[in-house]
């Protein structure tokens, strides 16, 4: 007995000074480890159209045709495409291929790949992620130029399919049986690097030898290690072990700023955290009682309570700032801010009698509403109870719901549901895609329906046809005239109230690394989740001398 | 004999219930995969992307929950157990095949030390009740494992891999270290795994104290013991073939089933550990709603349990000829 244990004693004790040796970071000086929790492992496929795994694999293996800038307000790089041109009143749009291109096995890149590429997506639906083909009419191949015929002008669609659109390899591709099944687990792609082995805990990248941009990437190998939880996910960018980090992190100053002087994060806001309003709900279909929220949320104290300060509050207009201040109308933003006097004033104004401090329309229905959210998004849930200590103060009564996610997006998707604490829709280059996604009825459904977008079943013909209209104009002027009206309806008619700007998560150390993205430099999207971006970031790293 | 036939029929029908259950259980569920996966995405990807993945996992192919059934039930006669939306488009047999080694080693493992060890302490302070073991063990592990695990789990994280740098703090192996069957790879894996072995163990291991040193108690009162000390019998053989054998009988059955538990893996180990495991592989396939691994989990989890619960009333009809002969 006393033997084994101390048998036992021995065993753990040489382990713990094995150990003891081995910790301390081993990457070498040209190798960077990514931190991003995920929430599962990796199944080690690389599948570009496949929406779980494509952001392991666009931006490093493959590319797009031109990189458009999300923070500079779509601002376009030239990729595999050398050059682009809108044509035939916005309803043709033209790449030039550009030459000198190889394959990671050493084919040479063309336009027929291209042009491959989108026919792929035309048979397999269920690979185009992006619904191209809801827009495109055709897709020809002239020499190296690439022409893309629409049915309607899609100015809009520039972006899903020079920036989103990953190009694949024909020779590759076409004589795969079932690309919708395809694994893909060694991708070859025209990208800085390669996959070099992958376990579902980690997935190792290598630099290609042969990237057509000469001399780069500087970087030899990119760790990215599969986190299932956020905490060992944070204690990795802590210790410094991963250099490049997306993560939320509660008291980041403490947890990790305060580690080493080497340590930053930047989080630029993108897309906003919003209440979704349901425009089906009898006494929410007011007006008035929708108004009177709006000016009864204080957007300020949910950025600071609810979200550490990370998210900054919201302005109705629904413009993200300072990303795209200068899409913002200022005295658009200015008209509905934080005033509970002026909140109970509109509501009084449309016939509404307190009683129990609580509201009733004037046939003596209470403005009593549940608001659901996602009982797993810690900052949500105190953001959401802000929320309705606000309202309750104006004599609102709004009960926060906190929901498992799948209920809760089965919910929003199918309109089941008063309120929800929400930041679904998707960020783009410009604040019209998020617009759009909030506002553009056609994208919704019924009630009982499956909608795509506009969750809340807003639905007002004027704004569509300005959403319509926006995709006809290739010229600045009028895309900002445009996105000015569509503030001007979030304003008159509130469809959801923007609470917080959802952020890039972004932790970077600058201790052996350089050419992070930096506030004053924003040339890529920096959370390692976003891609192509991600692929951008990766090319302008370089070790430190 | 009878007795091991009628154990199998009570296995078969259990096994169906519990098949049947598996496949029920699932589809009470709200929404389906195609939502869960957007979900997943957090607004990274195009919201027209649900259309796509709802092609993708044919979650609009509307069959009848009767034929499904039947479907089910021949495809996992066949050990078919289909493609994980989770990791799609790999097999779900793919996928726990390459956690279940992970989970067995820790797991399995530990569960059989903290019992080995649980039993051992039990019998002894039994045996030697009032002694200083007696007074220092049991009282100590009892109060550990009333711990809630993930507290002890992230404090011992705090202190031995934050504080004194002993052990690293989560994952299986090191990032950097290649996968294989070599010493460095080895012995980094078993250094990643003392940490979340040693607080199972510690949690785990209380119950089996408790329980075995109780019984040893009721047992020792026994008149067969009293022979034995009668007789003039060594104490130690005393302790072990007369109070020992007897007084583990009824921990078998409670071993047996963790056993089964272990292929289930841990999920708040797993989780706290970022560990590689089955058990937070089961918690991914309730969240995304990815029937077929929910599935292939629960019917492994099932039938270990089973297998090992009839591998108990065997051996306890071995140790114990009195359930031999009244069966």
């Amino acid at each position: 007995m006393k033997r084994l244990l101390v048998l036992l004693l021995a065993v753990g004790l040489t382990a713990a000074a094995c150990g003891g040796n081995k910790s301390g970071g081993s990457a070498g000086s040209s190798a960077v480890t990514i931190s991003n929790e995920q929430g599962t492992t990796w199944t080690c496929g690389f599948n570009p159209f496949n929406a779980s795994v494509s952001f392991l694999s666009f931006g490093t293996e493959y590319e797009e045709l031109t990189y458009v800038d999300g923070l500079k307000s779509g601002k376009t790089t030239p990729w595999l495409a050398s050059s682009y041109a809108w044509g035939n009143g916005n309803k043709t749009l033209t790449f030039t291929i550009r030459k000198g291109v190889k394959w990671s096995d050493g084919k040479p890149f063309s336009a027929a790949d291209v042009v491959y590429t989108f026919q792929l997506l035309k048979k397999y639906p269920a690979l185009d992620l992006n619904a191209n083909w809801s827009v495109l009419k055709s897709v020809t191949q002239n020499g190296d130029k690439v022409a893309f015929q629409f049915k309607t002008p899609a100015v809009p669609y520039f972006y899903y399919i020079a920036d989103q659109t990953p190009i694949v390899a024909k020779h590759i591709w076409s004589s795969i049986k079932n690309p919708t099944t395809y694994k893909d687990d060694h991708p070859t792609g025209t990208g800085p690097y390669t996959m070099s082995s992958c376990s579902p805990q980690v997935i190792k990248y290598k630099k290609n030898p042969s990237y057509w941009q000469s001399g780069k990437p500087a970087i030899d190998t990119v760790y990215y290690p599969a986190f299932t939880s956020n905490d060992p996910a944070n204690q990795q960018l802590a210790s410094g072990k991963a250099q490049w980090g997306s993560q939320f992190i509660p008291n980041i100053n403490k947890f990790y700023a305060s580690k080493s002087p080497d340590n930053h994060y930047w989080f630029p806001p993108v897309v906003n955290v919003a209440v979704y309003i349901n425009q089906k709900d009898p006494v929410l279909s007011n007006l008035a009682v929708r108004k009177a929220m709006a000016y009864g949320i204080d957007r300020s104290k949910v950025s600071q309570v609810g979200e550490y300060g990370y998210e900054p509050a919201s302005n109705q207009t629904g413009i993200v700032t300072p990303t795209f201040s200068d899409w913002l109308d200022h005295g658009l933003a200015k008209q509905v801010g934080y005033n509970p006097a002026k909140a109970e004033q509109i509501v009084q104004q449309a016939g509404f009698k307190k009683s129990n401090g609580i509201y009733q329309t004037p046939d003596g229905k209470p403005l009593s509403f549940t608001m659901i959210n996602i009982g797993g998004y810690s900052d949500w849930v105190a953001s959401a109870q802000i929320v309705a200590e606000n309202l309750k103060a104006i004599g609102i009564k709004v009960t926060a719901e906190n929901l498992s996610s799948q209920t809760y997006d089965n919910d929003v998707y199918n309109g089941h549901y008063q309120l929800a604490y929400d930041g679904n829709q998707t960020a783009g280059p410009t604040p019209y895609y998020e617009l759009r996604s909030l506002l553009y009825s056609k994208g919704s459904a019924p009630i009982g329906k499956t909608a795509g977008s506009d969750w809340e079943r807003y639905s007002n013909p004027a704004t569509d046809k300005l959403i319509e209209d926006y995709a006809a104009t290739a010229d600045k002027a009028q895309q900002h005239a445009i996105v000015t009206k569509l503030e001007q309806a979030m304003v008159d008619e509130i469809p959801v109230i923007p609470v917080t700007e959802g952020v890039d998560w972004y932790q970077y150390n600058t201790g052996s690394l350089s050419g992070w993205v930096t506030q004053g430099d924003p040339f890529a999207r920096p959370a390692a989740y976003v891609n192509p971006d991600w692929g951008v970031m990766l090319l302008h790293l370089k070790p430190k001398a | 004999m009878r007795f091991v036939l009628r154990r199998l029929g009570f296995f078969v029908v259990t096994l169906w219930a519990a098949v049947t259950l598996n496949f029920l259980i699932p589809r009470l569920m709200p929404g389906n995969a195609a939502i869960a996966m957007m979900a997943r995405y957090k607004g990274h990807v195009n919201p027209q992307a649900l259309h796509a993945i709802q092609i993708a996992f044919g979650v609009n192919n509307h069959q009848s929950l009767v034929s499904a059934y039947f479907a089910y039930l021949g495809n996992i006669a066949r050990g078919h157990f289909g493609i994980s939306l989770t990791f799609f488009p790999d097999t779900v047999a793919h996928q726990v095949l390459q956690a279940l080694p992970w989970t067995l080693a820790l797991v399995g493992v530990t569960t059989v030390m903290a019992f080995v060890l649980g039993t051992l302490i039990g019998l002894v302070s039994g045996w030697r009740r009032g002694s200083v073991v007696d007074g220092a063990l049991p009282p100590l592990f009892v109060i550990t494992s009333a711990f809630p695990y993930f507290w002890l789990a992230l404090l011992s994280i705090w202190l031995f891999s934050i504080k004194l740098g002993w052990f690293p703090e989560s994952g299986g192996y090191e990032v950097t270290t290649t996968v294989g069957w070599n010493w460095t790879f080895i012995t980094d894996a078993v250094n990643h795994s003392i940490l979340p072995a040693l607080t199972i163990i510690v949690t785990a291991i209380g119950g089996w104290i408790l329980t075995m040193r109780n019984n040893m108690i009721t047992v020792l009162t026994e008149d067969y013991v009293r022979m034995a000390r009668a007789k003039g019998l060594k104490p130690w053989r005393i302790m072990w073939t007369y109070a020992g054998r007897n007084a583990i009988l009824p921990n078998l059955v409670g071993f047996a089933m963790s056993l089964g538990f272990v292929v289930g893996g841990a999920i708040l180990v797993e989780f706290v550990f970022n560990y590689p495991g089955v058990g937070w592989m089961f918690l991914q396939s309730v969240e995304n709603q990815d029937y077929a691994l929910m599935q292939a989990l629960f019917l492994m989890i099932t039938v270990t349990v089973l297998l090992a619960i009839l591998a108990a009333d065997v051996a306890t009809a071995i140790l114990d000829p009195r359930t031999r002969e009244r069966g």
